[in-house]
């Protein structure tokens, strides 16, 4: 039986991983291009894009799901996402990338603010151009900055994943739950926990060790 | 011939007028040192010489080469970064580049902008500027590793290594503790004793009176008053310089 739970869940957390690394992939290139259009001088840039992660913010994931998910037939009269398992993932894809895009905004707009002006003075007066100062000098700076919130976000989203099954997204939890259905039994889904607690236990340990590299300076 | 010609610069901050004409010359190999009250304008000097700010009028020719003349309008990002190395720059606070060595920092302007050099070379002169700082055991550590005194010395470093006309530093012992300060004024004096070209912002009237070849003293966005340290420390003819350096006397 444990073989089989192990099995199934398995394949379940598969589900989950790849929702995880996608939403990875995307939301994280995307954040980086929000956060300069929130820091953008023009106002037409800027003032929407602090709106969209003002309400990306300050409302539910799990609302964000459903209206991605079920906005489309209702208000253009056709599901867009089709009826399939895909179309279901393609909608949770989506919802979470724009999710978790706006908050690596924030982050990224946080640490690129937090670098002094004389950083990019210093490096005004020893000619360096702008492409040149962004990349030698304040790029990396910005990165040991924002290692800890990053982390905290990233292991926030292996567990968020699991609110895609309200538009039935095939993953762990669902899988876990199957088993008090057909089989009568409630330990698989505790046994889940262990799934989740792993892999954010190596991910902890994969951000320790990236903050670790860039201790060697302040 | 003036190895700078300042005529007539004018910096307004919003409506408020900071540099209300300022025009002064001077000629290679002399240091020459800015006095003034907080609030004066010194720094706001400074950073349109370097281009950090545009001035909004004036004209300023190094080596006969005019650089900026209020008339011509915007400068374009490659001209601005070519007038800028004219002038070298040392900051109150340093703003060395943390995830650097200190001879990375003296380093990596030089590399970066002539991309054909031999990096050895480039090396050598780090090590051999970093050396005439006093900094030879120091080379390898990073900023954080390093006193305040001695991370202002890597900035003079860093400076210097771009071979730049003039020399520029606002205050450069303002942010250290006292018993910092000695360290990098020793550094300066031997670069003036050295004909290093060089305008120097300070509070350290001693040190302005030793170094210095002229003293300009500035108040209100204009050169009040302007002469050999002699003269203008010890003489002031200026009301305000009086006031001021009466003041700095009580201090000390
Ligand atoms: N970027 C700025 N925007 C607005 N006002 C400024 C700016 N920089 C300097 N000022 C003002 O200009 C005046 C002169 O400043 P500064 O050149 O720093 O004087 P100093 O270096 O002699 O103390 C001050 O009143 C200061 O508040
Ligand atoms: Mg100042």
């Amino acid at each position: 039986m444990f073989t089989t739970v192990t099995l199934s869940l398995l394949d379940g957390f598969l589900g989950t991983l790849r929702l995880f690394a996608l939403t990875l992939l995307f939301s994280l290139p995307l954040g980086l291009i929000i956060s300069f259009g929130s820091m953008s001088r023009s106002v037409i840039l800027r003032v929407p894009i602090r709106f969209i992660i003002w309400v990306i913010r300050g409302t539910p994931l799990m609302l964000q799901l459903l209206v991605i998910f079920y906005g489309p037939g209702i208000f253009l009269g056709r599901n867009l996402w089709g009826s399939g398992s895909g179309g279901r993932f393609m909608a949770a894809l989506v919802a979470f990338v724009i999710n978790y895009a706006c908050y690596f905004s924030e982050i990224f707009r946080g640490g690129i603010q937090s670098i002094s002006k004389g950083q990019y003075e210093a490096a005004a007066v020893l000619g360096l151009t702008r492409t040149q100062t962004f990349f030698k000098i304040i790029l990396l700076q910005v990165i040991k900055r924002i290692v800890p919130p990053v982390s905290n976000e990233v292991i926030t989203l292996v567990k968020d994943t699991s609110l895609a099954r309200v538009i039935a997204f095939y993953e762990i939890i669902w899988e876990g739950e199957r088993f008090i259905k057909s089989s009568g039994i409630i330990w698989p889904l505790f046994y889940t926990g262990a799934f989740y607690l792993i892999f954010s236990g190596l991910l902890t340990l994969m951000f320790g060790f990236i903050e670790k590299k860039l201790d060697y300076f302040r | 011939m003036a190895i700078l010609e300042v005529k007539d610069i004018k910096k307004n901050f919003g409506n408020v007028e900071i540099l209300k004409g300022i025009s002064f010359d001077m000629e290679k190999g002399q240091t020459l040192s800015i006095l003034g009250s907080s609030g004066s304008g010194k720094t706001t000097l400074l950073r349109c010489l370097n281009f950090l700010e545009i001035p909004d009028d004036g004209e300023i020719t190094v080596n006969g080469n005019v650089l900026f003349d209020g008339s011509c309008g915007n400068l374009s990002d490659s001209e601005l970064n070519k007038s800028r190395l004219h002038f070298g720059m040392v900051f109150q606070q340093f703003n060395l580049f943390p995830q650097y060595t200190a001879l990375e920092n003296v380093t990596l302007a030089p590399e970066l902008l002539d991309k054909n050099r031999n990096r050895q070379d480039i090396l050598e002169e780090g090590k051999v500027l970093l050396e005439k700082m006093g900094l030879s055991d120091r080379m390898n550590n990073y900023p954080h590793q390093l006193s305040g005194g001695q991370q202002q010395r890597v900035a003079i470093a860093r400076a210097l290594a771009l071979k730049p006309d003039i020399l520029c530093f606002d205050e450069p012992t303002s942010a250290l503790d006292p018993e910092l300060t000695g360290e990098v004024l020793k550094v300066i004096k031997e670069l003036a004793e050295q004909h290093t070209t060089m305008i120097i912002v300070t509070h350290e009237i001693e040190f302005a009176r030793n170094v210095s070849d002229e003293i300009l003293f500035m108040d209100g966005g204009f050169i009040v008053e302007r002469g050999a340290p002699a003269q203008v420390i010890d003489n002031p003819e200026n009301e305000r310089t009086k006031k001021f350096l009466s003041s700095i006397h009580r201090k000390a």
